[in-house]
């Protein structure tokens, strides 16, 4: 085994790795990737790993003290990582909502939603979004993964054929496999390779697609799909995480940005992005709902939100429609720091929405590149491989209503000015 | 027992492409599990070598394999491992020497293998039979030396066994979507669904100017 001996004593660098490497073992033992992960882990964690999983010690307003991963100091960051795109969660009408429902409810919902862990709180929300979204009725779940996962496997079986979006987030494609459905996915945002893909496919066929897709951060081309999907006779559910409070004349979502709300069959969105809270819903008639009530075991073999994150829910919510101008902020920030990124050689991708990515392109210096900035006081998150395709690396900039154009200008700034040091952007 | 066996290179391209589980499945013997890409999906490797440097000379060579899990121990992770279900070569000495040492299954005839090397693209046309059998299109990205260990899986009546394959030379490796796959009707592609195979790579990888150091075949258990 000469070679192997000579590969052993050759240590690589941990730059040759990513967590890809430690998917699969072989072997009867589960615990035989942990050593090699350890070992992994203790090289990378240090040479910028540690840019995850930073502790926050304040609320995610546009200003944060971060606890340094490498050195335990705490320093006060411009944060550019925080979904809030409205800047809501930490209002003081949500933050007395919430401590009025504690007071009232205590803390948590302490059951299932289909037993003892429904609230007043909950059924006031559900209909209040029910009538934001223009549905008949809202189903809750306690997070936005388990709203997809659940709804998914809620609704299709064995036998049946799910289309995805070859972008869609995990909770999609895990929703899928527990429906043990034919699993198929299309090019990213192609309705021709949708036609492809859906052509001669018999049976229950469900297309499911992202109001906003969160790692490039562009927007369905949601009436090309939804005509190439209606042509097949499959029915099409949206994930409306990134895009529910935001986009559209109302705020309704992609969907309603593009007029063809009522179209789309099925719709899911989440609490944790622009409410800044946490928990997914469903909307849609009656019907459904109470067959999702029925069938979505993610929902109900999980506890219920908790009612005081629902009242600060149902806070943030009058907020989110009584402040249309919080879209509004929200769209001038995203221009103005879109127009001044491409002034200054940013490239950002093909993202048309709040979620900005900066494409840094080179895997093994996204992480010191975000450790630079980082160090000149911005928060922000790096993305690499597995997570992107390799040589997508980049940094994920989520803007917010409440940033002000000074911040975005200097955040502008620093990150221009970093990557004109690294080569990264032209000068 | 032979030592390490080492083969030269000049190029070596590969592109991994998506193509159903169920057709991984299909081709891998029992014991095995490809590595899905998505649920659903596996992955098709194809790899064309030119190789300058061999125990029996120069030729060429395609492989189709499926990727797998690694089998970790206590050595060095490697990148990644892969099932070649198919090997074919353009001479008889390669392709004898090749089942004899390490137990790979064969097309049993001569394929013709042309390179077409252009600026930052290779082409390798294969025919099989006299007749078109594929054309792979690789495309680079940065160039670097790299060193790196893969492993490849074997099965047949007498066991299972592993190689330990270190590469060695210049590499490039992306995920630009710019390469490309032909797979043409041919009895050499009769277990692949072609319709299937997704014609763009996710991940292209050329390795050039560079070695192949193969430890000795290895059986193992357990699978």
């Amino acid at each position: 085994m000469e070679a192997a001996q000579k590969t052993s004593n050759e240590k690589p660098v941990f730059s040759e790795y990513d967590y890809s490497n430690f998917y699969y073992g072989a072997g009867d033992d589960p615990l035989n990737l942990l050593r090699p992960y350890a070992d992994w882990y203790r090289e990378a964690r240090p040479a910028g790993y540690y840019l995850y999983m930073e502790a926050l010690e304040t609320a995610p307003t546009t200003r944060v003290r971060v606890k340094d991963g490498k050195t335990g100091q705490v320093r006060d960051l411009l944060n550019l990582a925080s979904y809030n795109y409205l800047g809501i969660s930490y209002r003081p009408e949500v933050k007395q909502a919430a401590h009025d429902a504690i007071e009232h409810y205590g803390l948590g919902a302490s059951g299932s939603p289909i037993l003892s862990g429904t609230f007043d709180v909950h059924e006031q929300f559900q209909q209040e979004l029910a009538r934001f979204k223009d549905k008949e009725a809202v189903v809750l779940f306690p997070t936005g993964y388990s709203a997809n996962v659940g709804f998914i496997s809620a609704l299709m079986r064995s036998g049946d054929t799910i289309f995805l979006d070859q972008y869609s987030h995990a909770s999609i494609v895990d929703g899928a496999i527990l429906a043990k459905s034919k699993t198929v996915f299309f090019r990213h945002n192609n309705p021709l390779d949708l036609e492809r893909k859906l052509t001669g496919v018999k049976g229950k066929k469900l297309v499911v697609v992202e109001g906003v897709y969160s790692m490039d951060g562009d927007i369905c081309v949601l009436p090309e799909i939804l005509e190439v999907a209606k042509r097949h006779g499959a029915r099409i559910l949206i994930d409306e995480a990134h895009s529910t409070f935001l986009f559209g004349p109302n705020g309704r979502g992609v969907a309603e940005h593009f007029g063809v709300d009522k179209e789309v069959d099925f719709h899911l969105g989440t609490f944790s992005k622009s409410l800044g809270g946490q928990g997914g819903f469903v909307a849609g008639s009656k019907e459904l709902c109470d067959y999702v009530i029925a069938f979505a075991r993610s929902r109900f073999f999980s506890c219920n939100l908790s009612p005081v994150l629902t009242a600060g829910l149902l806070a943030g919510l009058r907020i989110a429609q009584s402040e249309p101008q919080l879209r509004t902020k929200l769209w001038s920030n995203c221009a103005f720091l879109r127009r001044r990124f491409a002034e200054e050689g940013v490239d950002i991708g093909k993202s048309n929405s709040q979620v900005m990515p900066v494409m840094v392109n080179h895997d093994s210096r996204v992480l010191q590149v975000a450790e630079k900035i980082q160090e000149r006081g911005l928060f922000l998150n790096p993305v690499t491989y597995p997570a992107v395709p390799k040589h997508k690396s980049r940094l994920r900039i989520s803007v917010s209503a409440a940033h002000t154009e000074s911040e975005l200008e200097g955040a502008v700034q620093t990150i221009a000015g970093v990557l004109r040091e690294e080569g990264i952007c032209r000068a | 027992m032979p030592g390490i066996t080492r083969y030269g290179y000049r190029d070596a391209i590969s592109g991994f492409f998506e193509f159903p589980t169920e057709n991984a499945r299909s081709v891998l013997p029992r014991g095995f599990e490809p590595v899905e890409v998505h649920h659903g999906t596996s992955i098709l490797a194809v790899t064309v070598f030119d190789f300058n440097e061999s125990e029996v000379g120069e030729y060429g060579e395609v492989v189709y394999a499926v990727i797998v899990p690694p089998l970790v121990r206590d050595t060095r992770l490697p990148k990644s491992a892969f099932f070649p279900w198919q090997v074919a070569t353009t001479t008889k000495a390669a392709r004898e020497h090749a089942i004899e040492r390490w137990h790979l299954p064969h097309w049993m005839n001569d394929v013709k293998v042309d390179f077409q090397r252009e600026k930052g693209k290779t082409t390798a046309k294969v025919e099989a039979d006299g007749a078109p059998a594929l054309e792979l299109v690789v495309t680079d990205h940065s160039w670097q030396p790299v060193s790196h260990l893969y492993q490849s899986f074997q099965k047949d009546d007498s066991g299972t066994y592993l190689a330990n394959i270190l590469f060695e030379g210049e590499k490039s490796e992306h995920e630009e979507e710019a390469g490309k796959i032909v797979l043409h009707e041919n009895a050499f592609n009769k277990d692949i669904q072609i319709s299937e195979v997704f014609e763009t790579p996710f991940r292209e990888l050329w390795m050039r100017n560079g070695c192949q150091l193969f430890d000795p075949l290895a059986q193992i258990e357990g699978k």
